[in-house]
């Protein structure tokens, strides 16, 4: 005895505005009778403080109270019989009704670490207080609706970069304060989800050779707690664009592909934000830079130079 | 009544069967007239008949033109875009093999591998570098770090099959890791290959699934056909999206290097989701830059530029900045790490040598197929063209690429620009390759098309600026060379000389190489083919004092050119001339090595010299050319005790030669009758020296027609002796007969029946002496067959018929040989010994014929002999007997219409023999 929902996309991908359709398909050894096959669509952002920059007491609380975006229920059958073998029961659920006021924006379907936008449905054949109803759950993504969205290309927002030995925060090793170096060069800061981060960079100088040079793709979530602001960072992905010391004065592109299961658009919503950001990371080749190569990629070391610039992601046709 | 031999009358005879004779208004083989000639061909042109290799009319050509040439541009569209790939394909394949074989597999010098990838690993995510940093590093041998590469392509395969295609993405990643590591910097192009190797066939099955999944739904459903030049609007979104996947899950590759190899091995994928794949290549250059290590960056572009060619359309641009990037690297490669003298460190000079293919493909695919216009541009680009603004100023060119480049242009190209690429050449000097190489190659390429080349003389006097500079002799003599047809073909005889002096100077100084010799081999072979006459090379600078330098294999074959060429060109007269050329002889005898060669390998010297002895001509100076012909006897000994067997050798031509020289000076008549007896005593001296004795046979037989034509009767009596005897140890000597050498001995022996009829015999020993001794010859000898035998016994019953008669059919011109008609005139023992000695054989001959087994040739032989008798002899009982049975043996052996016992039966006809 089996039940499974089988939505009409590959890719489970839907907009707002567009009707959820799919099958509802059960496999039954003999026939049952039902009372009603009950269709149920539930969205919603959960959040969930862990670590970062949340105090103890913050963190005490731990799962705070998800925020509502849609929740709705469809008997799409009244009572009767399912025969036996393979049946395909088909549906088609409108999200987003004009008609109806909705709690919240349709957010994208994202899975971060302290924020999780998920829209969920669920199908129940009810069979009375003798049998256990028959229940299925799965996951759809629901993608921004396009009227609301800018066409493509977004006008490509560039920013310039300076690295040198004079613009970084934390202390260098010695030979590289005197030595110096100077690389730069400009990124993107408004990119589309479907298109790669675009830019280029170029190794003006350096007295010590470079190791690598690292684009980080970091993503930022924040979660309003009270008064209090709750921040995460996470590394997401690392992309070399230079392996060891390469010819000064050569372009040399960036180009980066979003992850696409780790990103969304950036959203600034009332309790909470998922903001993105990317740093240009340069190692320099030293004696310590060798030793500490299993360190936390995050961290700053004095081997290492970097910027960061801010990135928003925008969902684009 | 006893046999007896027929009178003949010889006058009346030729008159009898002679043709009548016209004297014709043209030879027959001298040209036609070319009235004749059109008439001929106006002729051939009303005929149906239509020659497949002549041109036919206009009209028919141009239509047929038309056929062909829609044919083509209907075809060209889709099914050349296949054949192009495929012979892109072939060229890489064969490319890689090159590789490999140019830089092969060391057994001994070990690898470093990540471990990652020689343990199987199935844990984790797709990206799995942190693992990557832990991983130890292992030493393996070369030899099991290919089989492991073999293994894992294995398994690339069948986890693809298993439809885990995760697996085999994170499997190529491995392999593409691999290629960052170039610290075993030999081992690299071979990693290279294989690594490729697997990143192509990750490419294919991505794309074959990429083209199904456009082609057919999941459910198994036909969605449509892509064609060969599909655009993306034809692709539907599930495969765009799966190729999506793969471009996503390839650019999340952490490392630079991996994710450019990998990318490169699904760029055809591009076309899924553009019209212009092409457009990434520029950006794929760009990334490349990222990679300092020289060699990985280089291979990597290597690889980029293969992977374009897969692409339907690419323009120049990424190659032009693929081009110069590698250039700027190979700058700070040269410049960077060399030591101040200019010359490379060890290590950079082999990573130079490892990059060097890299170099040759990208050159290849840049100047493959391009026009002039393009090419100026081209070059331009990369900072070498003739930009007029910058004037070769600051032209920034690496000498490595130069070369490269020059060996790809088309050669009407470098022709018309010689100039400038010359003066390229001389701006270009660094420690990437030297610079000497490239005024070779360009010297070599010119030369494929000299009448082309435009400004001769400004480019031979800059070369002869740069020989000039050169100290060492090896880069004289390459440069030299390279230009020398040059030179040669328009005739800049001062030029010429300069450089043969500048060869002549430098060897001087230093001891010559096996390389150096190999190049002045080239040069003095050119000169040699070059010039028409010998004169004109004796006449050039230092051409004897160089010839001088060479030794060994290189100075035989001048040698050997040299004296080809003058013999070539008739009879070598001038003294001084002879004179150099019988060193030149004496020294390519002097320098076989006898005892080492095959047989082959000193024929052609032997034969070379052999038509040396034989051209040289004296004139009427007839006693120097004898001293030069004894001069050449005591030089070249040795070749005749060779077994030297088909052609002439010097021997024998020298035996030849005397005897022309004796005929010369018996026809020119005074005071010659010393001089010739001198060239008969010198033939008598060099004969024996000949080692195949039916050679010497021959040669006496030869001698001994001049010695009968001056009239020498007692030099013919020895010589004939002398033939004899040689004929008497044929056995002895010469072992077993091949079935020419025993054709040839009995054709001799005729020959020698012929002689005979001229030669005065001698009472004391009888008119058939000398038979009789050739009879017990070819009766002691086992290999004469029945049919050789029977042709010597109607040869000898044919001169004993001819002896009896009281004129002879003919006789020495001389009048001082007397003939044996006159000589025995009336002497009847003489007579009778030649009958009785006949009359023997006429009874054998049935016999001998009987012994043939093969019943052909002994029906031919029966009709032979039948011939012989009946024309030899009179009618008689004993002849008709031979007769009657003679042509039954034919009759019963040959079909009945056989021609030949036609003729015999009508033949005896005619004689009165009735049957």
């Amino acid at each position: 005895m089996s039940i499974e929902i089988k939505l009409s996309r590959f890719n489970r991908t839907y907009r707002p505005d567009e009707p959820l359709e799919g099958k509802i398909i059960t496999k039954l050894n003999s026939a049952i009778s039902h009372q009603f096959i009950r269709l149920t669509v539930n969205g919603a952002v959960n959040l969930q403080v862990r670590g970062g920059s949340a105090g103890v007491i913050e963190s005490l609380y731990g799962v705070i109270k998800p925020i509502p975006i849609v929740k709705k229920a469809v008997d799409i059958r009244s009572s009767g019989k399912i025969g036996s073998g393979t049946t395909e029961i088909p549906f088609s659920v409108i999200l987003k009704d004009p008609k109806e006021e909705n709690l919240e924006k349709f957010y994208e379907t994202f899975h971060g670490g302290n924020v999780s936008i998920q829209y969920l449905i669920t199908v129940d054949v009810v069979r009375g207080y003798l049998h256990k109803p028959l229940s299925t759950t799965m996951e759809f993504i629901v993608e921004s609706e396009k009227d609301n969205l800018p066409q493509k290309p977004v006008s490509p927002e560039m920013v310039i970069f300076y690295i040198t030995q004079d613009t970084q925060r934390h202390t260098l090793l010695s030979e590289l304060k005197s030595g110096g170096f100077r690389v730069t060069g400009k990124v993107c800061t408004q990119c589309s989800l479907l298109d790669p981060i675009g830019g280029e960079l170029t190794v003006e100088a350096s007295a010590v050779p470079i190791q690598s040079i690292d684009i980080h793709l970091i993503r930022v979530e924040s979660i309003l707690i009270g008064e209090k602001i709750a921040t995460e960072s996470t590394l997401i992905q690392t992309t070399q664009i230079a392996d060891g010391d390469v010819c000064h004065g050569m372009t040399l592109p960036i180009y980066i592909i979003l992850p696409r299961l780790l990103t969304c658009p950036t959203i600034f919503a009332g309790p909470f934000s998922v903001e993105f950001k990317v740093s240009i990371v340069i190692t320099f080749s030293s004696v310590l830079s060798k030793k500490h190569s299993k360190a936390d990629p995050k961290a700053t070391k004095p081997w290492m130079a970097m910027e960061s610039v801010p990135l928003e992601l925008v969902r684009t046709i | 009544m006893g046999v007896e031999f027929r009178r003949r009358d010889y006058g009346a005879e030729e008159r009898a069967c002679s043709l009548p004779r016209r004297r014709a208004d043209t030879h027959p083989l001298s040209a036609h007239s070319p009235s004749a000639l059109r008439v001929k061909e106006s002729g051939c042109r009303n005929d149906d008949f239509v020659d497949p290799l002549r041109a036919t009319d206009g009209i028919m050509e141009e239509s047929s033109n038309n056929i062909l040439h829609e044919d083509i541009s209907s075809e060209a569209t889709a099914p050349s875009d296949i054949s192009a790939q495929l012979r892109v394909r072939k060229d890489w394949s064969s490319f890689k093999r090159i590789l490999m074989q140019r830089f092969p597999v060391s057994k001994t010098t070990p690898v470093s591998l990540v471990s990652a990838v020689l343990v199987k690993g199935t844990k984790g995510e797709l990206d799995d570098s942190k693992n990557f940093d832990e991983e130890d590093v292992k030493v393996v041998s070369q030899q099991e770090c290919l089989s492991k590469l073999q293994e894992l392509k294995d398994e690339i395969n069948q986890s693809w099959l298993r439809d885990d295609r995760v697996t085999s993405l994170r499997l190529s990643i491995k392999v593409a890791r691999l290629l960052m590591d170039a610290s075993v910097i030999q081992f690299y192009p071979t990693l290279f290959v294989l690594a490729t190797d697997i990143m192509d066939m990750l490419g294919d099955l991505v794309w074959a699934r990429i083209k199904q999944k456009a082609e057919i739904t999941e459910e198994g459903g036909f969605i449509c056909s892509l064609p060969d030049n599909f655009k993306a609007g034809d692709v539907c979104f599930d495969a765009k999206e799966t190729c999506n996947n793969w471009l996503s899950k390839v650019g999340s590759v952490r490392e630079l290097l991996p994710r450019i190899y990998l990318e490169l091995a699904i760029l055809p994928c591009w076309r899924f989701l553009h019209n212009h794949p092409e457009n990434n290549l520029q950006r794929l250059v760009m990334m490349v830059r990222g990679i300092a290590d020289p060699l990985a960056s280089a291979y990597c572009r290597l690889y980029l530029v293969q992977c374009a060619q897969r692409l339907p359309q690419y323009d120049t641009g990424f190659l032009i900045t693929c081009t110069n990037d590698l250039k700027l690297l190979l700058m700070r490669l040269t410049q960077g790490r060399g030591t101040m003298d200019g010359n490379l460190s060890g290590n950079s000079k082999l990573v130079l040598t490892l990059i060097e293919p890299t170099i040759e493909y990208i050159m290849r695919c840049l100047l493959k197929d391009r026009k002039q216009m393009e090419i100026s541009s081209i070059l331009v680009a990369l900072g070498m063209g003739r930009d007029p603004s910058t004037l070769f100023k600051n032209c920034s060119c690496i000498s490595i690429f130069l070369h490269y480049i020059l060996k790809e242009l088309p050669i009407g190209y470098t022709c018309f620009n010689a100039m400038e690429i010359l003066h390229l050449i001389e701006c270009t000097d660094d420690s990437s390759f030297d610079q000497c190489l490239n005024f070779k190659l360009l010297g070599h390429r010119l030369c494929e098309r000299v009448p082309e080349l435009s400004s001769v003389h400004l480019l031979v006097d800059k070369i002869s600026q740069v020989l000039s500079c050169y100290d060492k002799l090896d880069a004289y003599l390459m440069v030299a060379d390279a230009y020398l047809d040059i030179i040669l073909e328009n005739q800049l005889g001062t030029c010429l000389n300069v450089i043969l002096g500048g060869i002549f100077d430098r060897q001087m100084e230093e001891k010559i190489g096996e390389n150096e010799l190999m190049i002045l081999q080239s040069i003095l072979l050119k000169l040699v083919a070059h010039f028409a006459n010998i004169e004109d090379i004796l006449a050039l600078n230092h051409f004897l004092d160089i010839l001088d330098m060479l030794h060994g294999s290189s100075r035989n074959s001048v040698n050997m050119q040299l004296l080809s060429m003058a013999t070539r060109q008739g009879h070598i007269q001038d003294p001084t001339v002879i004179e150099v050329l019988l060193e030149v002889a004496q020294a390519l005898y002097d320098g076989l090595d006898f005892s080492n060669m095959r047989k082959d390998d000193y024929q052609h010297p032997a034969r070379v010299i052999s038509r040396f002895v034989y051209m040289v001509e004296y004139g009427t100076e007839v006693e120097l050319h004898l001293r030069f012909l004894a001069q050449c006897r005591g030089a070249f000994v040795c070749i005749s005790e060779l077994q030297v067997s088909r052609p002439l050798s010097v021997q024998e031509m020298l035996v030849h030669s005397s005897n022309k020289l004796a005929v010369r000076a018996l026809r020119h008549g005074n005071n010659s009758v010393s001089f010739v007896k001198s060239c008969l005593a010198f033939n008598e001296v060099t004969v024996p020296a000949i080692p195949s004795v039916i050679r010497q046979f021959k040669l006496y037989l030869e001698t001994a027609e001049v010695a009968i034509l001056g009239g020498f009767i007692s030099h013919v009596d020895e010589l004939i002796d002398a033939a004899i005897n040689c004929l008497q140890s044929v056995d002895s000597v010469d072992g077993v007969q091949t079935t020419e050498d025993v054709e040839g001995i009995i054709s001799l022996i005729c020959k020698l029946c012929g002689i005979l009829v001229m030669v005065p015999g001698s009472l004391d020993q009888g008119g058939a002496c000398i038979p009789k001794r050739v009879l017990s010859f070819l009766d002691s000898q086992p290999w004469v067959l029945p049919r050789m035998k029977i042709k010597v016994l109607c040869m000898v019953v044919f001169l004993s018929a001819a002896l009896s008669q009281n004129q002879f059919l003919y006789h020495a011109i001389s009048g001082k040989v007397i003939g044996n008609y006159q000589l025995f005139y009336g002497v009847r023992s003489y007579h009778q010994e030649l009958l009785s000695f006949s009359g023997g054989i006429l009874q054998d001959i049935v016999n001998i014929v009987m012994q043939e087994p093969s019943m052909a040739v002994r029906g031919k032989m029966a009709l032979e002999a039948c011939n012989c008798v009946a024309s030899s002899f009179k009618m008689s009982d004993e002849t008709l007997e031979a007769c009657s049975k003679l042509v039954e043996i034919a009759k019963s052996c040959s079909p009945a219409g056989d021609k030949f016992l036609q003729s015999t039966l009508k033949f005896l006809d005619a004689h009165q023999i009735l049957l």
